[in-house]
């Protein structure tokens, strides 16, 4: 337990030095979130009138789908690229020679990304709220567990993609394709949608945000398809990632590009 | 004295099938005492990266087996990562939005070695590398010697005691690569650490390893202390002066009857350089210039270095 902390410790001063270092790319980042964020809702309302007028429950789930969209993309980007990015840097092979092992070392990285992530967002989200003039419910409590889970699909996917680019090397493209298809899954219908990643979760998250509602006043069903889908993904991304890894670690690729 | 490194019939195939084949390394055996500094020669593709690659486990060897420090790596892998530390991109195994120190903290305590525990011995390197100037200064802004110091200093901080460097020297320039060299050479006598390390550089494995191992097409032709390599050629390499020969195809035919003969010309004249192993050698080649009408005007026994060891051994598969 001690060796992780110290690991986790590692993982997130490098991450914070780095977002401290470079902190004009990171502001730069949150404002080009909040200016898609503003032409997202610009589009929305050439598109859909009055509905989409401050204060109404349209606007105030796009925020929310938003929300969970920037979660998901960043939580994806940050395994899809990030580990094809330490290939290409040449850092990778040095990654899987800790004792603790790689997927320790991504796990933890994750962790520290999502950490500074809530962070970054939550000022996003402040920001939207201020200029917008949207009101939304941010309770932690019901708010934090749906988003972390809802996210864990979006990791799945991040495996999967991070696998095939340490075999396959050039597969950014696919990687982009991908990434503008999680607006698709948030915006399938629900009969169907809910097994796809994110759709549930960000129905669940505007229940709480938008109408309201409390953790435990959630159906229970729900709160299943949730874990049962994105650990699923999750899974499954995983198992996909350690096949890759196991090819690339069989044909020598790990510290190729 | 134990072993640190414990390698038998390590084999690694890529692709399948006869057509697609590829034997990178065959049934490789060998050890390494504890404190001991082995150097890898081959030439391009002979199996050195793959062989330290498959020892590390990034990997996958398809057959063989390997220990470090006692730990299998089947087995024991984790334990077996924990003993060992690499360079085995140079510079490029870096963050270079870090700076050296950040580099340091960060791989020390990937290793889950406390900062605590990792700072004295951390800025201690950093001396010893002549770094600490640029200790705090971001890594894309040092030097490619700079660079590759921090590389190796970042490997050295995890205080394994078996290090793997592959090609260390690789693109420094002359004073930086003595300087390396000198700084490895001390630092594996201070510590009794146990250093492999593969070089296309002679002079770096003749400076600072005891032993070579040599590689050649996947397999090992040379496992020799590098004093003893050295001595067994130096009565072997001979410099020849011809008052003749220029112009003449004749070092064709002499050149696969003494493999790793070196023609050098010089005006009018002839250099030849030959390594001849047996005495009897000696004649023979001298008999070979005669019933080719070269006339020789005088004979030089040089001092022996790696290089040509290690081109004499290749060019004739040892």
């Amino acid at each position: 337990m001690k060796e992780v902390l110290t690991v986790f410790r590692a993982v997130l001063v490098r991450q914070l030095t780095l977002y401290r270092r470079y902190l004009f790319n990171t502001l730069s980042g949150l404002v080009t979130m909040y200016i898609v964020f503003m032409l997202l809702m610009t589009g929305a309302r050439a598109i859909g009138g009055t509905t989409f007028m401050n204060g109404d429950a349209p606007l105030q789930s796009l925020v929310v789908g938003y929300l969970v969209w920037v979660f998901a993309m960043v939580g994806y980007q940050e395994l899809a690229w990030g580990i094809t990015n330490e290939a290409q840097m040449g850092t990778l092979e040095k990654l899987y020679l800790t004792p603790i092992g790689f997927s320790w070392v991504q796990g933890l990285l994750q962790l520290s990304l999502l950490i500074m992530q809530l962070g970054l967002t939550g000022t996003l989200l402040m920001f939207i709220m201020l200029t917008t003039g949207v009101r939304l419910q941010v309770d932690l409590v019901s708010v934090l567990p749906i988003i972390l889970v809802t996210i864990l699909a979006a990791y799945g996917l991040g495996f999967l993609m991070a696998g095939l680019g340490l075999v396959y090397k050039r597969v950014q493209s696919a990687f982009q394709i991908l990434q503008f298809s999680l607006i698709g899954f948030l915006a399938a219908p629900a009969s169907w949608g809910r097994f796809l990643p994110l759709n549930l979760g960000n129905r669940m998250l505007a229940s709480v945000m938008v109408d309201g509602n409390r953790l435990w006043q959630l159906p229970a069903a729900d709160w299943a398809a949730l874990v049962f889908v994105n650990v699923t993904y999750l899974a499954l991304g995983f198992v996909a990632f350690r096949f890759f890894e196991g090819k690339a670690r069989e044909l020598g690729l790990l510290g190729h590009y | 004295m134990h072993v640190a490194l414990r390698v038998t019939d390590l084999t690694k195939t890529f692709g399948r099938g006869k057509k697609y084949e590829v034997q990178a390394v065959r049934g490789v055996s060998f050890g390494v005492k504890n404190g001991e500094i082995v150097g890898l020669l081959g030439p391009n593709g002979a199996g050195k990266t793959t062989t330290i690659k498959c020892i590390l486990g990034l990997m996958l060897p398809t057959r063989g087996q390997i220990e470090v420090m006692g730990y299998d790596f089947h087995r024991q892998y984790r334990q077996l990562v924990r003993s060992t530390s690499a360079v085995l991109e140079g510079s490029r195994n870096l963050y270079w939005r870090l700076s050296p120190r950040e580099n340091l903290d960060f791989f020390t305590g990937l290793h889950g070695i406390p900062l605590a525990l990792s700072r004295p011995y951390s800025e201690h390197l950093l001396r010893v590398f002549g770094l600490e100037v640029k200790k705090d200064a971001v890594v894309q802004e040092l030097s490619s010697g700079m660079k590759q110091k921090v590389a190796v200093a970042c490997a050295l901080a995890l205080r394994t005691p078996v290090v793997f460097l592959d090609e260390p020297t690789l693109g420094l320039d002359v004073e930086t690569s003595y300087e390396l060299r000198d700084i490895l050479k001390r630092l594996a006598r201070e510590e009794g650490r146990t250093l492999v390390m593969s070089s296309h550089d002679m002079d770096v494995i003749q400076d600072v390893c005891e032993r070579v191992i040599i590689i050649k097409d996947g397999s090992i032709i040379v496992d020799d202390r590098v004093d003893n390599l050295l001595e067994v050629f130096r009565t072997r390499s001979y410099r020849f002066t011809l008052s003749n020969g220029p112009g003449l195809d004749w070092h064709f035919d002499l050149g696969k009857k003494f493999p790793g003969l070196t023609v050098i010309p010089q005006g009018e004249s002839m250099i030849l350089e030959v390594t001849l192993p047996r005495p009897s050698d000696l004649y023979a080649f001298m008999d070979a210039l005669r019933d080719q009408g070269l006339i020789v005007e005088g004979i030089h026994q040089e001092e022996p270095d790696l290089e040509k060891a290690f081109l004499y051994l290749v060019r004739k598969g040892a």
